[in-house]
């Protein structure tokens, strides 16, 4: 399967996934008043797990594309968007800071865990993605007066994002691995 | 000039993200209002197709539930009906004929006239800041913006956006939208879902500002008024905590929701055929206040 039909797939994957877990969501305990209620968004995957050679410019359409479409299933009209926009054009420099090499010296590779290794693609995707989690709830509260709350749900909804990649992770590249 | 071209080259990607980012900012900003949001929201038919989609596989998951929730409200309106049926019938005597239950007077007040119409839940959210239902009628079935919304346990929202085939709902559960409720006794205050210091949740709704003398005990119903765009008397939520601020000498009720907006399967449209003249008379009186007022020497 060559890459850009790889992508594409993964996108629309990943953007079912996300509308089944908008109709599920998940709270970790359940007090009356305690824990909030939150959503994992796994869609930024999708940008994390593009070819490194990507142009700047085409990470951010890809970016704006993936957030607005997430936007109009879940009516939030260009929060996803705008904490998406960020992610894409972070993505460049937090690789340059983790590979050895420039990032057009890996022709035809992604990001993964067969590329870059374990501990730091979970670096990698743990810092963009709690920056996505940190501007889009910050955007839907639109105050920091309730800091707690805000903290907590970012928290609670990063770290589940994390481990729903983890497991995207080992359900993916094992299959790769086998056909090689 | 030069100059200016490389300077451009040089900061194209950021000139470019500074671009979208200003893009994604109007198009928030257009989501901070009821009124807003036109642009991109889910019953536009793609989202609405792809819900749609998702409702036919979890629909089957609900069919007990909807039992239930059916069954309990034929009950309710089979008490309904025959309550109403002993208010209007006659008693005569050899006097008068004159209908029991109602107010002695020769005729009987319409103060407006309501039309349901059922709905399918096919998108639900509980999670957000602002949570929105689609439904899977829109224009074409006759819905229009500013109808309000309830289920057969209670208050759910009001149509804020419309497409030919499919409609949003602000639900209760969002700081956009308060709603003119009432206590057995008739005091009436206001709804909101959240208020300062509390954390936002799906079961739990806040009435705010009830003065302390009033009586009341955990366990009692909230309705709505007839001041909202709701119809009188809809259950909103019951009473599940009473809390004073000592600031004000006032208590905050904690109302648990009487809609599970976690599990909504079906609702009711309803509209009030007379709300447009409503509105129109009020919007005299608003424009009679903008009006420059006269100095009196």
């Amino acid at each position: 399967m060559s890459i850009p039909v790889r992508n594409i797939i993964r996108f629309f994957l990943l953007l079912a996934v996300q509308v089944l877990l908008n109709k599920i969501s998940l709270r970790w305990w359940s007090e009356p008043m305690g824990f909030p209620v939150f959503v994992p968004y796994i869609y930024p995957l999708f940008i994390l797990l593009l070819p490194f050679e990507t142009p700047v410019w085409l990470l951010l359409v890809l970016g704006f594309v993936t957030g607005i479409s997430v936007d109009a299933l879940m009516n939030t009209g260009g929060m996803h968007a705008a904490a998406t926009v960020l992610l894409a054009y972070l993505r460049t420099n937090t690789l340059n800071a983790l590979l050895p090499r420039p990032l057009n010296e890996y022709p035809n590779l992604a990001p993964g865990v067969k590329t870059l290794g374990w501990i730091p693609f979970l670096t990698y995707a743990g810092f963009l993605i709690l920056v996505h989690h940190l501007v889009y709830f910050s955007i839907e509260f639109w105050s920091f007066y309730n800091i707690g709350l805000l903290s907590l749900k970012i928290i609670a909804s990063a770290t589940t994002t994390l481990l729903l990649v983890i497991a995207y992770l080992l359900l993916f590249t094992r299959q790769v691995a086998s056909r090689a | 000039m030069r100059n200016f071209i490389r300077f451009i080259s040089q900061f194209a990607n950021l000139i470019f993200f500074v671009v979208l980012e200003v893009l994604c900012a109007i198009l928030i900003s257009r989501t901070r209002t009821i009124q807003g949001n036109d642009l991109v929201n889910s019953s536009n038919a793609v989202s609405g197709f792809f819900y749609k989609r998702q409702n036919a596989i979890v629909h089957y998951f609900g069919l007990g539930r909807m039992n239930d929730s059916l069954l309990a409200e034929n009950r309710k309106l089979h008490e309904a009906l025959a309550n109403l049926q002993f208010a209007t019938a006659n008693f005569s005597d050899s006097i008068t004929r004159l209908p029991k239950g109602l107010p002695d007077s020769a005729h009987r007040v319409t103060y407006a006239r309501y039309i349901f119409r059922t709905a399918k839940v096919i998108n639900n959210s509980v999670a957000q800041q602002d949570n929105y239902i689609t439904l899977n009628r829109g224009a074409d079935e006759g819905i229009r913006k500013g109808m309000a919304v309830i289920s057969s346990s209670g208050a759910v929202g009001k149509v804020v956006h419309v497409s030919p085939h499919f409609s949003t709902v602000l639900s209760l559960l969002s700081s956009l939208q308060e709603v003119s409720v009432h206590l057995k006794d008739g005091t009436v205050g206001i709804s909101k879902w959240q208020i300062e210091g509390t954390r936002p949740s799906p079961d739990v709704l806040y009435m705010t500002d009830v003065p302390a003398q009033i009586p009341m005990r955990i366990g009692d119903s909230v309705w709505t008024t007839t001041y909202s765009f709701f119809p009188p008397e809809v259950l909103v939520g019951i009473i599940q905590k009473v809390f004073i601020v000592k600031k004000t000498g006032k208590r905050l009720l904690y109302l648990k929701p009487a809609n599970n907006f976690r599990n909504m399967q079906y609702v009711y449209v309803v509209e009030n055929t007379y709300s447009e003249e409503q509105k129109q008379l009020e919007s005299e009186n608003k424009l009679e206040q903008n009006k420059p007022k006269k100095r009196t020497k």
